[in-house]
């Protein structure tokens, strides 16, 4: 069985400044850095080795914020291959090393609907399969322009996970209609990155290759593609829900949904009522 | 009763998967079936119908029910079985519900028996079920296609999942302009024609036979172009302000949208196309029609990319067709279409490149969403139409649904063909050459229609008509040898098979897809060049648009130059009798080797076209500097640099901006001119005005009361001489033929008329229009008639004056064209009797054009044809308001402003302008005459018609005809005990109409003495014009004056045509039969006899039911 050690967490885009040193009340109504709880879930994984691609000089801040966290974290630079997603990955390929790991995008926060926390449900289907595999959720064609999205095939013995067939970079509706229909969806609704992914060493490979050939910023979906022609790469559909710190009002919304999913609920739903009132 | 086996045959004809059994002819299937064997057999194909899964069995199953009630059962019925048509199921049919309308319609036929009235009903009501379900079809099958269904979920802005792509958000780090994208695309030829086997339809069920052979084209127009370059352009860019601007340079239009439904609204002005392209290309998705949000909000989504400043940004598309004219039969629209589709596409990164080629993929998805648009646009076309799309030369072929697609178990073919481009194994450089040496592209001018053809088609070949049928299997073959002889590069062999496909097979399945125009330029061709002119070609729909003309390489240059003089001479010769939009050109052509093409135009590159200034900039001029965007400065800036670097331009430009000579003095002294020559009655006419303003005049009041008692006519109101010609002695009617061989009988054909429905209102020559071959040549209404009245004259051995009347606008064409061909070798006298009146059109009032359009009943249209009509109506209504209601219509030719004042003057111009007297000087002896209108071509000097004339003593004899559903506009009746005819007009509601069993002809025999007599005149005060008009003054004001809305045409631009309804007053001669002492008779006659042409689209019942055979075997042609 595949032993998952080591966690890589993006957090250098331009658009991600300071994204995870905000302040969130979790579901057991305490007070957090979005870091903390996202070293939290990547924790219930099992994963004690995390690291943090950062803009180097926001370093100090990150430190901070992870409060009791910071000495279990790694911070790495992305400097070295330039900007893109995917070069912020290759940063991470000494530290990684020869290992599969687990990547959590930093501008998402994940909830799970049962007890086992999303990054736990991932890391457990990639270690009984032995593969690259990454959580998908079914999402709407209207957030097709912010996420990766992948089509394939549910695989009948096994619950939620699919066999891609394709993978495509934040598709056109038209492109996903022709090739990233999934059986089994909501018509309109496909397969759409989490923002959790358990990745093979040979990634890297994948990544410098194609950072070579387009010499511009990447991102990951290139070098998927690439895992998808030479390797078996799943995606397993996380019993669970995502949601994108970095689009308009997604602080705002991550905040009710914890909110309105823990014990400050009812509290939580008084005060949106009052201010519902106030603003008619 | 027919046994059960003879209705499963043509159930087994429909549903079987043999070829043989299935494509078993109509006529093979009617053989020896009698009026009760046909009534069976359609009972029993409804029955089949009402439980057929599969389309194609239940739309093959309407077209031969129909085909039965058209065609098979009214021939075996007495002309006598005429019937009343239940107001109830007309409704329905033009209201298109086309299931209640059939099932009315057999439950009357059930109780009351069959009749000719039931039949022409229920033939349309299946007929056009089956059109219905077919284009249901396509629409389903586009929106099913993969790559558009999103489309139709995506109904508020913040859904767009589209984003427009970071190049064209980044600006010129100099200029601060945004860059141009620039999509470059080709129009598309046919060389095999195909027999329309493009329509969708028709490649759905016999994908088999759908196959072209198309080619991407450049275009020039000979002697203005430098070169040939693809004529289709569309540009985009990123603006300064949130809106939607849209430019269509070839129209000269623009307009900004803030609202998101003003992108549905499509007639609203000249821009449907580029609206559609918006749709169709999923910027503004369909599935937001109606959704009520502005256009920023949309804008901000698409804009995203921008970042924080994608709120105040916009989209401009500018569309530009390199003056190519409308109608070139060479899909222009089409490609314009998929042109804009495809810029649209690659800025929201649907097309991978978004410079260079398309691949594959990308051109069959524009494909696909341009017959989306065409839908959405309310138009239609092929499916090879957006081949320009394509590179170089494709065979397009029709494709068997397989188990993956949507059509599967639907039809047996898909709604998408199959591209396989020639390639440069197959298709030479070398034969490339000699294509390029030999063929002359050519637009002849001619304004067509060319929907109903399609339609034809369609049910021809879904019914498998025979000869239909067997000409198909021929085009089949023949577009095989075609191929074969364009990549042997053997040319003279194509254009002998493009010859006989156009000749042979193309015109037994469409006698009308040819024309005078047409035939006359091949006679041209091949007097002048002989074995050097090869061969002809034509495009699209019908000929007369575009056409090819194939020569030896040796001497084309030679014969281009005079082709395109021939062109112009004869489109000269003809332009009164055939509808023509502009003159002819020539095209240099050039196949286009890499399709669609686009570029990214950045810094001091991103121009629009000169087009696009000459409509923006004089609006930018005339405001304050100060006020305009930072943008439009820019675009000045770039402007004036230049028009400093080439001062043609800059002179083009001024004459836009600063006031022009005013040319409207000339048009107003030209018309006024020609209303005081023709008789026109300036204080009548404002009497008229004011009194349409005050609403005294109104199409309202056209009506009778609503307590007049109108009821159908008891059988002694009427003389019956239906079924009774083979049953006549000639001693029956032989005071009819002494008469007749006396000289006693003289013809009147009414020939004022410009053929409002003819020809929508192109304001030709109805009479003059040579409207059916005959004997081997196109002949006019007036040659037939004249041809009748010939026959007649030889057969009696007699001496007929005929009588034409005309009006300001046919007078001196008909002349002339009498003169040219020395009067068809009349073997007696022809006269022209001039119109000596005409009236000036006026702005109809607001409430008229709402009363025109929702009281009077109108084939209510397609879904998306309708949502078009009523956006244009909306139009419409302003456009009167604002040009002032009840005001003289002047905005036009001279010609199309005035108009004929209705054909109850003709009789009393006749007496007016002394052509009467001068035929009696001629022929003393003449007591009758036979007036028709010009479209009534079956009637003639009838023996028994005039025998039963005389004895009756009538003053006036009218002949009507049994109704049938396609005859509207009045009838004979009982008005309040009276029995007359009633104008359609003058109904008091439109109901009143389907109670009366006969329709007027309009045809009349008049006793000239007793008609006179009616007027207080008699043959010695005709030499008194004091007294004649002093006596019509009289007749005339005891006669209703009826306002009616007219369609007309106004031309502009290259071959641009707009359609405006216009109000006019006319008096009509069935009024006659209201005059207390004008003693009127009635005869029920044969309907073949009495039927009117009124709208081309008749022409192909009309001439499979036998109407025109028998009105061949009444005429005799003198060979002119």
């Amino acid at each position: 069985m595949m032993k998952i050690r080591k966690a890589v967490v993006t957090a250098a885009g331009p658009d991600q400044g300071g994204m995870l040193l905000q302040n969130l009340v979790d579901r057991d109504g305490r007070e957090k850095t979005v870091i903390e709880m996202i070293v939290e879930e990547i924790d219930s994984a099992g994963i004690d080795s995390i690291a943090i691609v950062i803009n180097p000089e926001t370093k100090d801040a990150y430190r901070s914020a992870a409060g009791n966290y910071k000495d279990r974290l790694t911070f790495v630079s992305q400097a070295a291959h330039g900007p893109g997603y995917g070069q912020a990955i290759l940063s991470c390929q000494d530290y990684v090393g020869q290992e599969p790991f687990l990547h959590m995008v930093g501008d998402h926060l994940c909830f799970s609907k049962g007890a086992k926390r999303c990054a736990a449900q991932l890391v457990e289907v990639a270690s009984q399969h032995g593969c690259s595999i990454s959580a998908v959720q079914a999402t709407r064609e209207s957030q097709l322009p912010f996420f990766g999205t992948v089509g394939g095939v549910r695989l009948p013995e096994f619950d939620r996970l699919f066999e891609i067939k394709r993978v495509i970079e934040k598709p056109t509706p038209t492109i996903a209609e022709q090739e990233l229909l999934t059986a089994g969806l909501r018509s309109g609704n496909y397969l759409c990155f989490f923002g959790l992914h358990v990745l093979m060493p040979s990634i890297f490979g994948y990544l410098a290759d194609a950072i070579a050939q387009k010499k511009r910023p990447i991102p990951l979906t290139s070098a998927l593609e690439a895992t998808l022609s030479r390797q078996r790469y799943l995606a397993y559909e996380i019993d669970g829900y995502r949601y994108n710190l970095g689009v308009k009002f997604g602080l705002l919304n991550s905040q009710l949904a914890l909110g309105l999913s823990g014990v400050d609920r009812d509290r939580v739903l008084t005060q949106l009522i009052d201010v519902l009132s106030l603003h008619r | 009763m027919a046994n059960a086996s003879l209705s499963d045959r043509w159930i087994e004809a429909i549903t079987s998967s043999d070829d043989n059994v299935r494509n078993e002819s109509i006529e093979s299937l009617s053989h020896g079936l009698s009026a009760p064997d046909y009534l069976q057999v359609a009972l029993d194909l409804d029955r089949f119908r009402r439980g057929a899964k599969n389309l194609y069995h239940l739309v093959r199953a309407n077209f031969l029910i129909s085909s039965i009630y058209r065609y098979r059962l009214p021939e075996k019925l007495s002309e006598s079985q005429s019937g009343l048509l239940p107001h109830e199921a007309y409704e329905h049919i033009l209201e298109r519900r086309f299931s209640e309308a059939i099932d009315l319609l057999l439950n009357y036929q059930k109780e009351h028996g069959t009749n000719h009235a039931y039949c022409s009903a229920l033939a349309k009501a299946y007929y056009q079920h089956g059109i219905q379900t077919l284009a249901d079809q396509v629409r389903r099958s586009v929106k099913t296609v993969r790559g558009n269904q999103w489309m139709f979920r995506i109904a508020h802005p913040d859904d767009q999942p589209l984003r427009i792509r970071k190049e064209l958000l980044l600006r010129d780090p100099k200029s601060l302009d945004w860059p141009i994208l620039l999509e470059r695309t080709s129009v598309r030829m046919d060389f095999t024609h195909s027999g329309w086997s493009d329509i969708f339809f028709l490649g759905m069920d016999f994908p088999e036979g759908a196959r072209v052979i198309n080619a991407s084209v450049n275009l020039g127009v000979y002697g203005r172009d430098p070169e040939p370059k693809p004529p289709v352009e569309a540009y985009l860019r990123v603006i300064d302000k949130p809106v939607l601007r849209l430019v269509s340079t070839d129209l000269g239009v623009d307009a900004e949208l803030t609202k998101i439904d003003e992108v549905f609204d499509f007639a609203k002005d000249y821009l449907g196309l580029l609206k559609a392209a918006c749709i169709a290309s999923g910027l503004v998705p369909p599935g937001m029609e109606g959704c009520g949000r502005p256009m920023s909000e949309l804008l901000a989504v698409l804009m995203q990319n921008a970042g924080s400043q994608a709120s105040g940004l916009g989209l401009e598309i500018v569309s530009k067709v390199n003056d190519i004219p409308k109608g070139s039969r060479l899909a222009v629209s089409t490609n314009l279409l998929g042109c804009l589709i495809g810029v649209l596409m690659r800025a929201t990164g649907q097309v991978k490149d978004i410079q260079g080629g398309l691949d594959v993929l990308d051109q069959r998805l524009i494909t696909a969403r341009a017959i989306l648009g065409e839908w959405l646009g309310g138009s239609g076309g092929g499916w090879q139409d957006s081949g320009g799309i394509w590179q170089g030369i494709k065979r397009i072929e029709g494709q068997l649904a397989s188990q993956e697609d949507p059509e599967y178990g639907i039809s047996r073919g898909r709604l998408l063909p199959k591209h396989t481009l020639l390639t440069k194994d197959a298709f030479p450089e070398s034969s490339r050459r000699a294509l390029e040496e030999s063929l002359i592209l050519i637009y002849g001018g001619m304004a067509q229609n060319v929907g109903p053809i399609l339609e034809m088609v369609t049910e021809k070949y879904l019914t498998r008509g025979e000869k239909e049928w067997d000409a198909r299997q021929e085009t089949i073959e023949i577009y095989q040898q075609i191929i074969d002889a364009l990549c042997a590069g053997d040319i003279r062999k194509l254009a002998s098979l493009t010859t006989r496909n156009f000749v042979g097979p193309l015109q037994t399945i469409i006698p009308w897809c040819t024309n005078r125009f047409t035939e006359a330029i091949i006679e041209q061709c091949a007097k002048k060049w002989g074995s050097q002119y090869w061969g002809f070609l034509m495009l699209g729909g019908m000929s007369g648009g575009g056409m090819g003309f194939f020569f030896d390489p040796a001497i084309r240059k030679e014969a281009r130059d005079w082709l395109l003089e021939t062109l112009v001479a004869t489109k000269r010769s003809m332009q009164d009798r055939l509808p023509f939009a502009m003159d002819p050109v020539v095209y240099e052509f050039q196949i286009n080797d890499r399709g669609s093409w686009a570029e990214l135009l950045e810094a001091d590159f991103a121009r629009m076209p000169e087009s696009y200034y000459a409509i923006l900039a004089p609006r930018l001029v005339r405001g304050n500097i100060r006020d305009l965007s930072e943008q439009s400065k820019r675009d000045l800036e770039r402007l004036n640099q230049a028009c400093s670097e080439d001062l043609h331009r800059a002179g083009r430009l001024l004459q836009r901006i600063l006031p022009q000579g005013n040319s409207k003095v000339d048009h107003q002294q030209s018309l006024q001119s020609k209303l005081q020559e023709n008789g026109f009655d300036i204080q009548e006419h404002q009497q008229i005005q004011s009194e349409i303003l005050s609403g005294r005049i109104s199409l309202a009041t056209n009506r009778l009361a609503i307590n007049v008692d109108i009821a159908d006519v008891e059988p002694a109101d009427y003389i019956e001489l239906r079924d009774s010609r083979t049953q006549v002695k000639s001693e029956d009617c032989s005071e009819a033929i002494r008469a007749i061989r006396d000289s006693q009988v003289g013809v009147i054909t009414l020939a004022a008329g410009v053929g409002s429905r003819w020809t929508t209102g192109a304001g030709v020559v109805k009479g003059l229009h040579p409207f059916c071959r005959f004997q081997g040549k196109h002949r006019s209404f007036l040659e037939v008639h004249l041809a009748k009245s010939t026959k007649t004259c030889h057969e009696f051995n007699a001496s007929i004056p005929h009588i034409i009347a005309t009006g300001y606008l046919t007078h001196t064409p008909i002349q002339e064209f009498l003169e040219t061909n020395n009067h068809f070798s009349y073997p007696s006298k022809v006269y022209l009797s001039r119109g000596m009146s005409v009236g000036l059109r006026t702005i109809p009032t607001v409430r008229d054009l709402v009363f025109h359009w929702e009281e009077s009943s109108h084939q209510v249209l397609d879904e998306q044809q309708q949502k078009v009509r009523q956006s244009a109506q909306a139009s419409l209504q302003k456009w009167a308001h604002s040009a002032g209601e009840a005001s003289d219509y002047t905005d036009n030719l001279p010609e199309q402003c005035m108009h004929p004042v209705g054909h109850w003057y003709e009789f009393p111009s006749m007496l007016r302008n002394g052509t009467l007297r001068q035929v009696l000087q001629d022929f003393p002896k003449l007591k009758y005459l036979l007036l028709h209108n010009i479209d009534s071509v079956g009637t003639n000097i009838d023996p028994v018609c005039l025998e039963h004339h005389m004895r009756s003593g009538a003053a006036l004899s009218f002949e009507v005809i049994g109704r049938r559903i396609e005859d509207r506009g009045g009838g004979l009746a009982r008005v309040d005990g009276k029995v007359r005819l009633l104008e359609g007009m003058a109904m008091p509601t439109e109901k009143a109409e389907f109670k009366l069993t006969f329709y007027n002809t309009l045809t009349t025999w008049i006793d000239i003495d007793r008609v006179l007599a009616a007027f207080g005149l008699d043959r010695k005060s005709l030499e008194s014009p004091a007294l004649v008009d002093s006596a019509v003054r009289k007749m005339a004001a005891r006669l209703p004056t009826y306002l009616t809305i007219k369609d007309v045409k106004k031309r502009w631009g290259l071959g641009q045509e707009d359609v405006y309804p216009v109000a006019q007053f006319e008096k009509l001669w069935g009024d006659m039969s209201s005059i207390s002492e004008v003693a009127c008779r009635f005869m029920a006659v044969d309907s073949k006899r009495g039927q009117q042409l009124k709208d081309p689209a008749q022409l192909d019942g009309w001439l499979r039911d036998g109407s025109a055979d028998f009105v061949e075997k009444l005429c005799h042609w003198n060979n002119s």
